[in-house]
């Protein structure tokens, strides 16, 4: 991985916040390895660790809330599927994260 | 005073809803003078460490200046998620100077 | 020939490279587009148009004829197209 470093510094960055959040890295260990270094580009490119799975718009107040670890900003969906719309993070206690589908947060009645 | 109040700043410093970045013992503080009071937390945001002198600080509120979280002066509080903080030190006025304890 | 299937995806995001994979692998006929590789003029319009359908940020946004799913949903892709899952 060429973003190695960056993606370690990533997880040590965000693992606290989660936490306090009462969630977790996934378990998942290659699709976390994945995002994070997608992160790591998008912060070396873009100039933050935007969500790889989320699109930006190019207006601050919402490009803002896609800053990664964005739970606080969607917490209500995520806490209904148990996982961040990535599966980067789940909840604390979650062992399988493969059986946690994406639902869209319409389909929640929540509003995304 | 004991020992452990450090005067940071003389308060003319500080306007009102304004900020200074202070270094009391290398530790780098933020005072942010609020409703006519001076509230000191920690010059380091819990999302990514930026520094948070650079950023805006409305009523109670700073934002900080790299990704936009919020936090409350008087808390420490991360607006969003309050479960998420900043150190938040004491802090006196006396004699027109700013004291904050470690 | 299959529905027409559309996919809004970001090139990023290991969701929409799954969607796009299970329409390979099903040989559904279908157009994607890695909407953060665009110009940002011509990504923001197409955003946008994943968002008027979908009231949605989140990718992957697929159009499978006039539903519009978000997310990787295997399932509900299958249903729509009449896969046998
Ligand atoms: S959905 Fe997950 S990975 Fe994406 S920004 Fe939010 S917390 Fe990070
Ligand atoms: S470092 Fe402060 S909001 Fe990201």
């Amino acid at each position: 991985m060429a973003h190695e470093a960056r993606s370690a510094a990533l997880r040590e960055l965000f693992a606290p916040l989660v936490g306090a959040l009462g969630y977790k890295f996934t378990p998942d260990q290659e699709l976390a390895d994945f995002l994070l270094e997608q992160e790591a580009v998008l912060e070396e490119t873009k100039g933050a660790p935007y969500c790889p799975c989320q699109v930006r718009t190019h207006r601050r107040e919402h490009d803002m809330t896609i800053v990664c670890p964005c739970i606080p900003y969607h917490r209500a969906h995520f806490d209904a599927m148990r996982r961040c719309w990535c599966g980067l993070f789940v909840h604390r206690d979650v062992t399988d994260p493969g059986d946690l589908p994406q639902i869209a947060a319409s389909e929640l009645g929540i509003e995304g | 005073m004991t020992d452990s109040w450090i005067k940071v700043a003389d308060e003319g410093a500080v306007a009102d809803g304004g900020l200074l970045a202070v270094y009391p013992c290398g530790l780098g503080l933020l005072l942010v003078k609020a409703g006519g009071t001076v509230y000191a937390v920690a010059n380091r945001c819990a999302h990514m460490a930026c520094p948070l002198e650079a950023g805006a600080c409305d009523g109670f509120v700073i934002t900080c200046p790299c990704h936009d979280w919020r936090f409350d002066v008087r808390t420490g509080a991360f607006v969003e998620a309050p479960e998420i903080s900043i150190p938040t030190y004491p802090v006196r006025v006396a004699g027109g100077e700013v004291f904050v304890e470690l | 020939m299959n529905d027409p299937v559309f996919v809004y995806a970001l090139s990023t995001c290991p969701w929409c490279r799954k969607a796009k994979q299970y329409f390979e692998e099903n040989d559904v006929v279908f157009e994607a587009v890695d909407v953060d590789l665009l110009a940002d003029d011509e990504s923001d319009r197409l955003a946008d148009e994943a968002f008027t359908l979908s009231g949605s940020r989140a990718y992957p946004v697929v159009k499978i004829g006039a539903e519009v799913i978000v997310g990787y949903a295997p399932e509900r892709y299958a249903q729509l197209l009449g896969i046998a899952t």
